[in-house]
């Protein structure tokens, strides 16, 4: 019977991929939105709960969550140091991790922190850094430059990756991290140290091309001059100690320890403290918001899609018509002429159905770089369960309409089947 | 044996034909002669279960067709009627070999298939699509169809409708050659075939025409 329904269907071919087609766009088109609001909502929420408290310099809470937890945009400015040692010094904390950001490589940025950022995350080859000028690299980043242990890396000012040259201090990878799906694929690593070791007091950079306005604050750089929050802060500093930082990644011990953390620093127009749990679920709103319209939006398509599927489906049996009509006439039972149909329904509907898999998962495939950007790396081979109830119920829904009339036709008397 | 009983059909727009009682032997040839619309065709597919009758009954060996349930009649075409139809009904876009496996889905066995495309001189056509085939191959193809089953009954609507005498005269030949022990019974609006034929009847005579208001 297989055989004779490929022989059958090959017959209709043009129609069948028209079939095909159109629901490949709509499944694939659902598939692809579901499967990017999925990672997109779970990176967010996976990368925002290892910390409770973020102490940036005052600013946009937004921005210092993505900037910290994603790694995008601009740092709002610096920090000194001391806030570091402070925290560690007042009990509250499990953990205080220095963040800086400012440099990059091939516009990966270049992180300066602790090790224990990079707690819980596999090393793939070599081993987290220990000493200023080491590097990890994240994973992409690795492959996209084919980094391995043992290599130099040049960085450059800035975050464009256009600004001038680290050339005289080059960082050595010490170790590759295994891939995450997360931010920290897309950066490297570094102790917080080596940023001050490029950035020594009286350094001359250009900013990045020299457009003072686009340049970021810099951590170390105490006569950046390019931010209110850093010039703020360079009127605050004693001089004793001019080791800066962006922000500060904090764990703390307990509810009440964050409470009164919240309050120290959250209340000092000096600092900015925020939850980022609390931020990133104000835009995990919006993005809800976004894949409500992409849903509906979806659903209207996959609605449209069946109607075309419908039409197409009608159009196919004008063509099979003629052909059932012999079946019968020539004493090809009902029940055969059912099975044969079923068949070649459900061969056209598994083969749009996976094409609609591949399709979407291509996509995701594309669009990986651009929502890297963004600081989220999306697995594109990723397929949530969910995706296998749309493509069964797309499945279901390709055969409705063709058995129906299959079915229809089937069970008419053969002598009233056109002789 | 065939036998039909009081059997009369009516269609549609009231009119119907009715039939005298008639009986065919098993293994023996019959031309049914007529002009166009006397209902030679509507008579075949009475016999093969393709039409229900109005009234009467169609006994194969005994057994009436037209009591049969619609899947056990599909089941008497597929294993016990070979139907050549006057237009053939071949599906066109597939190959001489589908257009015969097609049976297989109702369990027929073709694997006699290449000898009988051999007989019927056809067999270098097997993988060739119906639509690309002449009138005379198609023709071939759809006693090929109706013979791989090794019927007990083979109707033919007017195999030689489209041909000249000649080649006509050779189609009947080959069904006569190939019926393989079947009753045949093969409708022509041409007497001169009659000869070849074991028994050659006239259905001017059998059937009769009533319209609409003498049915009534």
């Amino acid at each position: 019977m297989l055989r004779f329904a490929l022989k059958s269907m090959a017959t209709r071919r043009a129609k069948l991929v028209m079939t095909a087609l159109s629901v490949v766009i709509a499944a694939g088109v659902a598939l692809l939105a579901y499967n990017v609001s999925t990672q997109v909502s779970e990176g967010i929420v996976n990368t925002a709960a290892k910390y409770d408290i973020i102490i940036g310099p005052s600013g946009s809470a937004t921005q210092l969550a993505m900037n910290t937890m994603f790694f995008t945009d601009k740092p709002l400015g610096t920090l000194p140091y001391s806030l570091v040692e402070e925290l560690n010094r007042s009990g509250r904390v499990n953990a205080a991790i220095p963040f800086s950001m400012g440099d990059s490589f091939n516009a990966a940025p270049i992180v300066g922190t602790d090790p224990a950022l990079l707690e819980g995350k596999a090393v793939k080859s070599g081993r987290i850094f220990s000493a200023p000028l080491e590097a990890v690299a994240g994973s992409a980043v690795a492959a996209a430059y084919r980094l391995k242990p043992g290599d130099e890396i040049v960085t450059s000012h800035g975050l464009s990756g256009e600004g001038s040259s680290h050339a005289e201090t080059p960082l050595t990878v010490v170790g590759v991290l295994a891939r995450t799906d997360t931010a920290y694929d897309n950066a490297v690593f570094t102790p917080v140290s080596t940023i001050w070791a490029l950035h020594d007091h009286g350094e001359d950079h250009d900013h990045g091309g020299g457009d003072e306005d686009d340049a970021e604050p810099h951590a170390g750089e105490a006569d950046a001059g390019a931010s209110d929050a850093h010039r703020d802060h360079a009127a605050r500093e004693t001089g004793d100690d001019d080791r800066e930082i962006c922000a500060v990644l904090v764990r703390s011990k307990s509810l009440n320890d964050y409470a009164a953390l919240m309050s120290a620093y959250g209340d000092n127009s000096d600092y900015l403290a925020i939850n980022p749990n609390t931020v990133l679920r104000e835009v995990m709103d919006n993005v809800d918001l976004s894949r409500t319209i992409v849903y509906a939006l979806c659903a209207v398509i996959l609605v449209m899609n069946l109607f075309v599927v419908s039409v197409i489906a009608v159009l196919n049996m004008v063509d099979s018509r003629r052909e059932i009509a012999l079946m019968r006439l020539i004493g090809i039972g009902m029940d055969k002429i059912d099975r044969l149909y079923l068949l070649q329904n459900a061969i056209t509907g598994a083969a749009a159905v996976a094409l609609s898999l591949l399709f979407a998962h291509l996509c995701l495939l594309a669009m990986r770089g651009f929502v890297a950007s963004m600081g989220i790396v999306l697995n594109a081979w990723h397929v949530y369960p969910a995706e296998w109830l749309i493509l069964l119920g797309v499945f279901l829904l390709t055969l409705l309409p063709t058995t129906i009339l299959t079915r229809r036709m089937a069970r008419q008397d053969a002598g009233a089947t056109g002789h | 044996m065939i036998q039909t009983k009081n059997l009369s059909i009516r269609f549609a727009d009231g009119s119907g034909i009715r039939y005298r009682d008639m009986t065919f032997d098993d293994g023996r040839s019959y031309a049914l002669l007529g002009a166009s619309g006397c209902g030679k065709t509507t008579f075949l597919n009475l016999l093969s279960g393709l039409l229900t009758p109005a009234e009467g009954s169609v006994l194969v060996d005994g057994r009436d067709i037209a009591a049969l349930s619609p899947r056990e009649r599909d089941r008497f075409r597929i294993h016990r009627v070979g139907y050549i139809f006057q237009d053939f009904k071949l599906l066109e876009e597939l190959t001489v070999q589908d257009n015969l496996d097609v049976l297989r889905l109702e369990g027929v066995d073709t694997s006699d298939m290449d000898t009988l495309l051999d007989r019927l001189g056809i067999l270098r056509l097997k993988r060739r699509r119906v639509r690309r085939l002449s009138g005379g191959e198609k023709q071939r193809v759809a006693i090929a169809r109706a013979l791989i089953k090794k019927p007990a009954i083979i109707l033919a609507d007017e195999p030689t409708g489209n041909l000249n005498f000649e080649t006509g005269e050779a189609v009947v030949q080959t069904l006569l050659d190939n019926a393989g022990g079947g009753t045949l019974i093969a409708v022509t609006h041409d007497d001169r075939l009659a000869p070849r034929f074991d028994e050659a009847l006239d259905m001017n005579g059998i059937a009769s025409w009533r319209s609409g208001r003498e049915a009534e």
